[in-house]
């Protein structure tokens, strides 16, 4: 069962009223995200990430294509799709003056929840989401960290089917980003919940995602699992070397090489193989005189994947 | 039935909330209201008016304040989106236009007639006005024609501001000046510009404030006032709505619902 199938989706942003200026936000995205899924969507900045997300949870209409959401059609029935879905964004927003749980409770009437049923539902998304020191605090005096986990709090306050994070753990320090992610996985382990989420982290799409796409100028590039990413996109292998700079300004140039980079002492040398090419740069740097103090090879990251698909 | 009592409720208790915790709706609720009626009250003694014509220019005054209290808040269900940066959320929920004007008009119409009952009782205790003279149906009918019509006004506003984002805000403060003063708020709609009268006959607080003035001495420019200003109402409230939701769907179109959160 597919919780989103999507086809040839399309937005086109315009602006200016004399001089008409066309933003093209998505070329044709068409993807299938299983239900129960965590789906990432990474791209770097004006990709259209948030424009597909908003898109998919019927805050945008798209100018062309089609998708199916829950089971429901995007552009006949969006009231239906609401009921079933939620959305959070690391730079949400609330009304300044309402408390935690007034802001919660406004929220869940929205959805159609009342008396004990409300009361009960925002208790225990205060507890969950560790807001029950700050339950009665107004939403202006709550730090970033805070208003966070307030914005994830209220997005499952109709218990969604289908959640849309964007940016979860943006800004968040690192031991209450953590607790987020937690909170993530649990969602989809307990309830089954599928989840699309846009990050910048890559350690977290792949701590967290079944499957990513990678996306830029409007178009998916990629498709597929963390690891298959990773050995489509062949991006090299990572030999890091300690070794002292001299010894560190040769390597850049040797064959194979495709990226070098230098930093605490490390060299950091993205090579087509690291089988090939790991005794080639020793005996090079033996050569010149050069001291070797340490050697590690590793796989390529999802960042490495990243980085050159958004070159 | 019930989960679109519980919408409209929602919409309701934040507008109540959001007043109760800003000295600003204080001022708006009480000084402003009270410096009109003082000022007003006091220029008809100057001009030495007589009481109907000064009942006539008094009960202008407080539908003025009557009618923006009540329009304000009905604006503010968009307006506090707005200025928080919240708007998505709302919209991202299976709501629809009419559990936000509904809700934002229930409080509109809860202050408006704490407004004018200040009001009634200060233009009672300074100038010897008294509003409850014409009975309670009268003035009931009086108070429903001065909230439909800010329920109206409020609506619209809020349409504007979801075509024009921020910068259609100062509707809120300006359009229902204009509505009162083409309405005739201090004079009768038939001193009017021939053209502006035409324009004055097509707002329904026009018929509210003929009637009420008809008990103090005035007589009536029309012949069935009341079924006038119901049916422009019933009119506009559709037409009004229509155009929120019109607007809604294209700030959808254009992205104005994101780029109003952002």
């Amino acid at each position: 069962m597919l919780a989103i199938e999507a086809h040839d989706l399309e937005k086109t942003f315009r602006s200016g009223c004399l001089r008409r200026r066309e933003t093209r936000a998505l070329r044709g995205v068409s993807l299938s995200i299983p239900r129960g899924a965590i789906f990432g969507v990474l791209g770097p900045n004006g990709a259209g990430k948030t424009t597909l997300l908003s898109i998919l949870a019927t805050l945008l209409l798209p100018d062309r294509g089609r998708a199916t959401i829950l089971g429901h059609d995007l552009r006949q029935e969006p009231g239906a799709i609401r009921r079933r879905l939620n959305m959070a964004s690391g730079n949400a927003s609330f009304l300044w003056s309402l408390r935690v749980e007034e802001i919660l409770a406004f929220y869940g009437r929205l959805y159609g929840l009342s008396g004990r049923a409300l009361q009960s539902r925002v208790d225990e998304l205060v507890a969950v989401c560790e807001l029950t020191t700050h339950r009665r605090v107004q939403y202006n005096e709550l730090s970033t960290g805070l208003k966070q986990r307030l914005a994830l709090a209220k997005s499952l306050v109709n218990r969604p089917e289908l959640l849309f994070l964007d940016e979860p753990t943006l800004g968040l320090d690192p031991a209450v980003s953590v607790r987020v992610r937690a909170q993530i996985a649990a969602l989809r382990h307990d309830r089954g919940t599928t989840i699309v989420l846009t990050t910048h982290y890559m350690r977290e799409a792949e701590e967290l995602c079944d499957e990513i796409a990678f996306i830029k100028g409007g178009r998916i590039l990629a498709l597929g699992t963390a690891d298959d990413l990773k050995r489509r996109i062949r991006v090299g292998d990572v030999i890091a070397l300690r070794v002292d700079a001299a010894g560190a300004a040769t390597l850049a140039a040797h064959p194979g090489v495709l990226r070098s980079v230098t930093e605490d002492g490390w060299v950091e040398l993205t090579v087509d193989s690291a089988e090939k090419r790991l005794g080639e740069l020793l005996q090079r740097l033996h050569e010149s005189g050069a001291v070797v103090r340490d050697v590690q090879i590793r796989e390529p990251q999802l960042e490495d994947v990243f980085v050159e698909l958004a070159r | 039935m019930r989960e679109e009592a519980i919408r409209v409720w929602a919409f309701a208790l934040r507008n109540l909330l959001m007043a109760s915790r800003n000295i600003f709706f204080l001022f708006e609720l009480t000084f402003w209201p009270m410096v009109g009626v003082l000022s007003i009250g006091l220029m008809t003694r100057f001009l030495r008016l007589s009481p109907d014509e000064a009942s006539f220019v008094l009960i202008g005054t407080m539908a003025l304040s009557t009618v923006q209290v009540c329009q304000l808040d009905v604006s503010y269900a968009v307006l506090y989106d707005v200025w928080s940066k919240s708007m998505k959320h709302q919209f991202l929920a299976p709501i629809a236009v009419r559990h936000l004007t509904v809700g934002s008009w229930l409080v509109g119409m809860a202050r408006g007639l704490v407004v004018f009952t200040l009001l009634a009782a200060l233009a009672w205790w300074a100038f010897g006005f008294n509003p409850l003279a014409t009975g309670p149906g009268r003035l009931a009918l009086f108070l429903l024609g001065c909230f439909l019509t800010a329920w109206i006004v409020g609506v619209l506003v809020c349409a504007l501001v979801m075509l024009f984002g921020t910068r259609a805000e100062a509707s809120a403060w300006a359009a229902v000046n204009l509505v009162l003063v083409l309405a005739g708020i201090y004079y009768p709609i038939s001193v009017l510009p021939g053209p502006v009268a035409g324009i004055a006959q097509a707002i329904p607080l026009t018929y509210f404030l003929d009637m009420f003035r008809s008990h103090f001495g005035f007589a009536s420019e029309f012949a069935t006032p009341l079924a006038w200003g119901f049916g422009l109402s019933a009119a506009y409230i559709g037409f009004s709505h229509w155009a929120l939701g019109a607007a809604i769907n294209r700030t959808r179109r254009t992205g104005l619902l994101l780029r109003m959160s952002e």
